[in-house]
């Protein structure tokens, strides 16, 4: 309850900052005309980021046979489906006037990075969706089934989603041949959400995001912080709900290995897309990568490498290292790294423009977002959770249907000495 | 004795008064705005003539033009039959006068036309004067074994005679956007005492419109006897210049969306119907699991 | 108001009409050889300089002939016929800012935002500094244009890239994009007599600004379509600033004026981050033989740059 009401709290004062905002203009933010884009636009890639993880678990997990991890399947996808939804919003909550969205439509250029973003971002929603709905139908039989355990209200829903749903065997053929479809399907347009908001920087010509590494960097970091976000939620869930049962040790122990394998990749571009410039230091770099390395954004970098992803590395490496709580740490630490890592990467990189910052208000030459910023980012991340602490009060976290069919075959291919639960 | 020393004590203050008097009349002239008003008088190819009225207010080193301010022009004497127009300055501080039909018979009354401007409201003050004298610029072309030249000629009128006009500085030249190109190698040049200026047209291979032609000018500016003259004349001295609208209608990533270059158009649309088309189709299967549900009968668990 | 005829054809009617006039729709002004009028077809008498009467059409009459206010479509396609470059002369330079005042004060811009930024720059360590007023580039391959999402800035055939603030969303992709930093956005309302305010907004005139957009320099092409250079050009008393057209091969400061392309040979003329790919238009004079030395400009930086200069 303190954790449902402290999240709306912190949604209300980001609607009052909102809303200041809307009557005021951007100028209660403090980005400035060489910070042009500040913690919104890097809370959007954050929440691109996150939202990838929904096709890591689900679809790619489910294609590799990797039958452990449907438990987790519905975690994932909620986290997805909400980071999308609320990368939208904050987008709109960053344009200058969102009164002319319908431009976006009625004059839309093709040729714009920002259009194909739109474009891919409402296709992943509408996957996501889908891909959660499915597997929900089997789900929502059983709720209707139980329909003493859940309130009016929530009956009427589970009804009004799910009653055509008899688990018969065609239904199932067709939900199952849907489903395989729809992982097939959101895997590149996952991997494309995540390189097109990549290529609104790539784009560009400043140094820092001129690199052709930006799609497979951004990939790779979106994996890892989605695989961060679901042990996350992993452990909480379990913990609160008394899952023990179904989300065992040995899922954190596979997912612990599976982080330990995206933290190092994410690390391998990192080195890439800091070594490779850092060894030619070209004159446009150079203030740049030494403002990183050394300069004003030194304590935020090296925080940034050292939480989000060499210590979890060290933790995870080892077997003790894999267990629920250490696991959660670390997933904490991937997720609160891979924020300041976005903030390293939208904001440096504007404060080096390629011609010297002067006939400008002094204002302009720093950045740190104002309180309005600060409430309207944490607003739309507390909304995130909010939305995935609602849905898991209304629908079963874990899929049950699935995780039933999961054990009953898993027991079948046991030999029958060892079959057991 | 009261009475010399009132005076030493009015001795005494003289030097500060003084002081004090001359600060504020010092003061008062950083602070005093200026009003100017200016009269320019142009003729156009020895045809139209018309005079600007320039209006402005010079408040130490700036100068604001004054907008809406009334005049009244007069040719040769401030009185009514004499009258050019009543004008009002636009929002630059100018206003534009022509010199009306009725003025005929003054106007060819001398050979020296003063111009008077009076402000509206303060009739008994001439807050402008001009005084020229009547004159006519001549741009004549030539060309000789290939090399092309010019000479202008400038006239003044004395005592009903058109005599030359000497020392009279001018531009010669292409009339370009802004400005007039020197048609030789000097920026400017001055009629010798038999009024004429001549030059060789060194520009070669200059753009001109579409047939090759362009407009040749020569522009007398703020002459003191003169004013302002020019005259301008249509020479085929240029290379014709198609305009080309290949750049603009090209299709590319920086024009609208009509013009999206093929291939990009071609991604975008077959990406987008590849995966739409799947959603849809999962869509009319989920429609499909619907339907089979219905119409199956109702079971127990 | 279309002419089939091309623009200086044209001209030659204007200047045989001033006897007779017989064209109707527009004509330019013989006034003005590069004015383009709406000729309103009624015709005035006046007295001529050999005191003859003749008749000209009433639309010359004003000060500031009126011209047709302009579709949107056509501020997007642009003047035709012309190629709009800018010379910029770094030895005259002495960083007085007349052209910024200038700007900013024509288009009604707030406090702090400048279209024109004279920026100190120093090539190499062991190069000597300059003072260099940056405007938009209105580059052929304009990143910005690229980038936008609905339009709102785009390349004209005139080779000027405008924006239109009524359809920009204010997602500053496009301030992102551009090298040259010169875009500036509208934080807030922007400040703004009402005799501004109300009129529509012209992609030509930049006015009135409206918040959360973006805007920048644009070359005045309002101040061309009368024959006039833009203001930066006409208030720099050292003649910094050179416009023109590349279709005429001439540039102009207004009191000098060259052939373009002599000029860019003779003096080695350059452009901004050539490497980038942008084919900028605004073409730079390289600072020999200064006017005046560096130092001379010093004194008019603004306060926030005299702190960290």
């Amino acid at each position: 309850m303190i954790w449902t009401y402290s999240l709306i709290l912190i949604c209300l004062i980001g609607a009052f900052a909102y809303y200041r905002q809307l009557s005021k203009g951007l100028a209660v933010t403090n980005m400035g005309d060489y910070v042009s884009w500040g913690i919104y636009i890097s809370n959007f890639v954050f929440f691109v980021a996150i939202s990838l993880v929904g096709s890591l678990i689900t679809a790619i997990f489910r294609l590799s046979n990797m039958k452990w991890a449907t438990p987790l399947t519905r975690i994932a996808e909620i986290i997805a489906v909400s980071a999308i939804v609320f990368a939208s919003l904050i987008i709109i909550i960053d344009m200058g006037r969102p009164d002319r969205m319908l431009n976006l439509f009625l004059h839309g250029r093709i040729q714009s990075p920002i259009m194909w973003d739109v474009i891919v971002i409402s296709t992943y929603f509408v996957i996501s969706l889908l891909l959660l709905y499915l597997p929900l139908l089997p789900d929502l039989k059983i709720m209707i089934k139980f329909k003493e355990r859940s309130s009016n209200i929530l009956n009427k829903l589970y009804l009004f989603q799910g009653s055509f749903w008899r688990g018969t065997a065609e239904q199932f053929k067709i939900s199952e041949r849907a489903i395989t479809i729809l992982c097939i399907t959101i895997i590149p347009v996952a991997f494309s959400i995540h390189t097109v908001t990549s290529w609104l920087f790539a784009t560009t010509y400043r140094p820092g995001w001129d690199s052709t590494n930006f799609g497979a960097y951004f990939i790779s970091g979106a994996f890892l912080v989605g695989a961060g976000g679901v042990v996350v939620a992993m452990f909480v869930f379990r913990k609160f709900y008394k899952l023990e049962k179904y989300i065992t040790e040995m899922h954190f122990e596979k997912m612990g290995r599976i982080v330990v394998m995206l933290s190092l990749l994410y690390l391998y571009f990192n080195i890439n897309e800091y070594l490779v410039p850092a060894f030619k230091m070209k004159s446009g770099e150079e203030a740049h990568l030494k403002g990183l390395f050394s300069g004003e954004f030194a304590l935020i970098f090296w925080f940034a490498i050292l939480i989000g992803m060499i210590i979890p590395i060290l933790i995870l490496v080892f077997k003790k290292g894999r267990k629920p709580l250490p696991m959660f740490i670390a997933g904490i630490m991937i997720v609160i790294g891979a924020w300041f890592k976005r903030y390293l990467i939208v904001t440096p990189t504007l404060l080096h423009p390629f011609l010297p910052m002067q006939d400008a208000p002094a204002e302009f030459h720093h950045y740190f977002p104002s309180w309005e910023e600060w409430a309207i980012a944490m607003g739309t991340l507390a909304g995130t959770l909010l939305v995935i602490t609602f849905f898991a009060r209304i629908y079963p976290i874990i899929p049950i249907q699935e995780s039933i069919t999961e054990q009953d075959e898993t027991c079948m291919s046991l030999p029958p000495t060892k079959r057991h639960e | 004795m009261k009475k010399l020393k009132l005076n030493k004590y009015i001795f005494l203050l003289l030097p500060f008064l003084f002081i004090a008097l001359t600060n504020r009349v010092s003061a008062q002239e950083k602070e005093e705005a200026v009003e100017l008003v200016k009269l320019n008088y142009f003729t156009v190819n020895n045809g139209v003539q018309y005079l600007i009225l320039e209006n402005s207010l010079k408040k130490g080193r700036n100068t604001e033009p004054l907008k809406n301010k009334v005049f009244q022009l007069y040719l040769n004497s401030n009185t009514p039959e004499n009258l050019i127009g009543k004008v009002s300055t636009d929002k630059n501080g100018r206003a534009k006068s022509f010199i009306p039909p009725s003025l005929k018979a003054a106007w060819a009354e001398s050979s020296n036309p003063t111009f008077i401007a009076v402000a509206v409201g303060k009739e008994d003050e001439i807050a402008a004067e001009l005084a020229i004298s009547k004159s006519k610029i001549q741009l004549d072309t030539l060309t000789t074994d290939g090399i092309r030249s010019i000479s202008v000629k400038v006239m003044q009128l004395t005592d009903s005679v058109w005599v030359p006009a000497a020392d009279v500085e001018m531009k010669v030249g292409i009339q370009r956007l802004g400005g007039i190109l020197s048609a030789g190698d000097e920026e400017t040049y001055t009629t010798d005492s038999s009024g004429t200026t001549s030059m060789e047209f060194t520009k070669d291979s200059l753009p001109g419109d579409q047939k090759g032609n362009f407009v040749l000018v020569a522009k007398v500016q703020e002459n003191d006897l003169y004013g302002n003259m020019i005259v301008e004349k249509i020479v085929p001295w240029g290379i014709a210049v198609k305009t080309d609208t290949n750049f603009f209608d090209q299709r590319t990533l920086w024009t609208t969306r009509f013009r999206t270059p093929i291939w990009l158009l071609i991604m975008a649309y077959s990406i987008f119907i590849g995966v739409w088309g799947t959603i849809i189709y999962l869509i009319t299967q989920i429609v499909k699991i619907k339907k089979l549900g219905v119409a199956v009968p109702k079971e127990e668990g | 108001m279309e002419n089939n005829t091309s623009r200086r054809d044209f001209l030659v009617n204007g200047l045989l009409a001033t006897a007779a006039a017989t064209a109707t729709g527009c004509g330019n002004n013989p006034f003005a050889p590069e004015e383009t009028v709406a000729l309103s077809g009624e015709k005035v008498k006046l007295l001529s300089v050999d005191g003859e009467i003749i008749e000209i059409d009433k639309a010359f009459l004003k000060p500031v002939p009126h011209m047709p206010p302009l579709t949107n479509s056509e501020e997007r396609k642009g003047i035709e016929g012309k190629k709009f470059v800018m010379v910029i002369d770094l030895a005259r330079c002495k960083n007085l800012k007349k052209c910024q005042e200038a700007c900013n004060h024509a288009h009604s811009l707030n406090p702090g935002q400048n279209w024109i930024k004279v920026l100190s720059m120093q090539e190499a360590e062991e190069s000597a500094p300059f003072w260099q007023p940056t405007t938009c580039m209105h580059c052929d391959e304009p990143p910005c244009v690229k980038v936008c999402p609905v339009d709102a800035t785009f390349k004209r055939q005139d080779g000027l890239v405008l924006i239109d603030s009524d359809r920009c969303i204010g997602c500053r992709f496009c301030m992102a994009a551009c090298p040259y930093s010169t875009r500036v956005f509208n934080w807030e309302e922007p400040i703004l007599e009402e005799a501004v305010a109300a009129q529509p907004y012209s992609c030509e005139t930049s006015m009135p600004q409206k918040i959360g957009t973006v805007s920048k320099c644009d070359f005045c092409p309002d101040m061309a379509r009368m024959g006039e250079l833009p203001h930066c050009v006409t208030s720099c008393p050292n003649g910094v600033f050179m416009f023109g057209d590349m279709n005429e091969d001439s540039v102009t400061n207004g009191a000098e004026t060259f052939r373009f392309s002599e000029l860019i040979k003779d003096k080695a003329g350059y452009r901004l981050m050539e490497d980038l790919g942008t084919k900028p238009s605004v073409y730079y004079l390289p600072p020999v033989s200064r006017n005046f030395p560096y130092e001379s400009g010093l004194e008019n930086l603004s306060p926030a740059d005299k702190q960290s200069h």
